[in-house]
């Protein structure tokens, strides 16, 4: 019986593996993002559902100052050129490369972009609704939770170096 | 800040003119129309379910498969164990249809006959008599002429029917996959706000079938309540069943009124007050439903003024009978949101310049990617 259940624990693994091979690939990805490194395999599958790939071309804006902002974008792969107007942003480190993200504020709240953000070369990039966001954080508390310290840790340490007058990645 | 803005007058026009095409295609391919939304419906009722379970750590193809065998064995098992009796009562069927149209008939004619003694002229018409010809005309040949069709009509649609759990299965299996699919084919420049075109319909539609579900309770609690004090039986049966009808719009409602007051003039053949009762608080139920539980749930939920509900209730009458009456809400309640957020992007000429931008960088990365030398034809931001 339990050489039986064995059997069938190794099959059903087998089985699973070889059905998303590009999912563990894809989700291995996912969990080398600094937002996404806290949560399990199991976790990050769950959240890839909820993300959008976008591939943008050199020269490409993937959103402008004064846009309503709808979600947040990681970088993937390539590099992305922030392009701000406002003073303060001026000294912000203005290349931004893999595993960093983009537009965090509009998580929180329906408010216009801070900066024109364009892709330096092809890059590709995930990105998460507001709103998608919001029920993953009601439905999956663990994963919303994990994903909204490591959000937070991120801004936090965005806004000390702001402070301490070092180059930062601006929030957007 | 809410920066999403009331449709205009022009949006608005459009919306319903679209609205009205949208009933007008779905009244003809309604086979496929009813099955659709039944599966829509048990997809928002069964997708909070599914996603508990797959919180406590089932895989989402077992708690689906699981909700949707369990449903899927439940409504066999009720079918086969109800299969006997309605054989029986079918067979049956023009006894007990005799019984309950007696039961009214003698409801009709005691009526009539209180009408004549209050007013003697009603008499000299003989209403009495004509009435007895007509019914006994109806009863006699009511198994030849409708018994056919309904069993016709039933052959039809079963077959149909039997989609809504496939249809269950893969919507609550794949919704997401599906919307990703959908989204993915959208130009990076109208993306953001399409995922908000998006998050606002699913809302809509949850917010839609939640309501009705809703409502359905509400008229099911209040008719059953007021039948059980009036001794009519089985109260929560028939309040149920004049409940579900009233998903159609007037025709269910009037409906489910004759049945309750069949199923009453039957129950009490001596005393028709019971009956009057039961009518008035049907029509009590009915104005309650309309103008406090439907704007309450439905009409409030898809943010529609109740005067947009009361025309849109007759224009979809008007172009597609009894389709458009039932679905005349939902289509218009999506087709708004639809409609502000496609108004709002089209009009957009950053996002249609930043579009056609991005059209020529990804032209021109093609082309330097064979070998050909990258060429930019224009530069729309300018």
């Amino acid at each position: 019986m339990a050489l039986r259940m064995l059997t069938l624990s190794r099959f059903s693994k087998a089985v699973h593996l070889f059905r998303t091979p590009a999912n563990r690939e894809r989700v291995q990805t996912l969990r080398n993002l600094d937002v996404f490194h806290d949560l399990t395999f199991k976790e990050a599958l769950e959240v890839d559902e909820l993300l959008h790939e976008r591939v943008y071309e050199k020269g490409e804006i993937i959103f402008e100052e004064g846009d309503i902002g709808h979600g947040i974008f990681v970088v993937v792969s390539g590099r992305v050129r922030v392009d701000p107007s406002h003073e303060l942003l001026k000294s912000a480190v203005l290349e931004i490369g893999p595993g960093e993200m983009l537009g965090e504020l509009s998580l929180f709240e329906e408010a216009p972009r801070f900066a024109t953000v364009v892709a330096a070369e092809r890059t590709v990039m995930v990105a998460l609704l507001r709103a998608e966001f919001s029920s993953l954080l009601t439905k999956n508390t663990k994963i919303g939770v994990k994903v909204l310290v490591r959000l937070s840790s991120t801004m936090c340490g965005r806004v000390r170096r702001l402070l301490r007058g070092e180059r930062h990645t601006p929030s957007l | 800040m809410n920066t999403f803005r009331q449709p205009g007058a022009v949006t608005m026009v459009v919306t319903i003119l679209i609205t009205c095409l949208v009933l007008f295609l779905f009244q003809k391919i309604i086979w496929l129309v009813v099955p659709g939304l039944l599966a829509l419906m048990n997809y928002y009722c069964l997708r909070p379910l599914v996603d508990r379970l797959v919180l406590r750590g089932v895989r989402r193809v077992w708690a689906v498969a699981g909700i949707v065998g369990v449903i899927l064995v439940l409504t066999v098992g009720i079918v086969f164990l109800l299969a006997p009796q309605l054989l029986t009562r079918i067979a049956r069927l023009q006894d007990t249809v005799d019984h309950y149209l007696g039961g009214g008939q003698n409801l009709l004619r005691r009526t009539i006959q209180t009408l004549e003694e209050v007013a003697p002229v009603l008499k000299r018409a003989s209403l009495d008599r004509k009435m007895d010809l007509q019914i006994q005309q109806f009863t006699d040949q009511f198994a030849d002429r409708h018994l056919g069709k309904l069993a016709l009509q039933l052959l039809i649609w079963l077959p149909s029917l039997f989609l809504v759990p496939y249809l269950t299965y893969f919507l609550l299996m794949d919704s997401t996959r599906l919307k990703k699919f959908l989204i993915r084919s959208i130009p990076n420049a109208f993306f953001e706000k399409s995922l908000l075109l998006f998050a606002r319909l699913d809302e809509s539609l949850r917010s839609f079938f939640q309501g009705l579900l809703l409502l359905t309770f509400l008229d099911t609690i209040c008719l059953a309540a007021g039948l059980f004090v009036l001794g009519v039986s089985p109260a929560l049966l028939l309040g149920l069943a004049a409940a579900v009808l009233s998903w159609i719009p007037y025709l269910g409602s009037a409906l489910g009124c004759i049945i309750v007051v069949l199923v009453a003039a039957t129950d009490f053949p001596d005393r028709p007050t019971i009956a009057y009762i039961c009518l008035a608080l049907f029509l009590c139920v009915r104005l309650l439903d309309d103008f406090v539980f439907l704007p309450l749930t439905i009409g409030r939920k898809l943010h529609i003024h109740p005067l947009l509900s009361v025309l849109m209730f007759f224009l979809g009458a008007t172009v597609a009978g009894g389709t458009g009456l039932v679905l005349a809400l939902p289509v218009l309640g999506v087709m708004a949101v639809a409609g502000e957020i496609v108004a709002q992007v089209v009009m957009d000429r950053r996002l249609r310049s930043r579009y056609r931008a991005a059209r020529d960088l990804a032209s021109a990365w093609t082309t330097s990617r064979d070998g050909r030398s990258p060429q930019l034809t224009r530069n729309s931001l300018d």
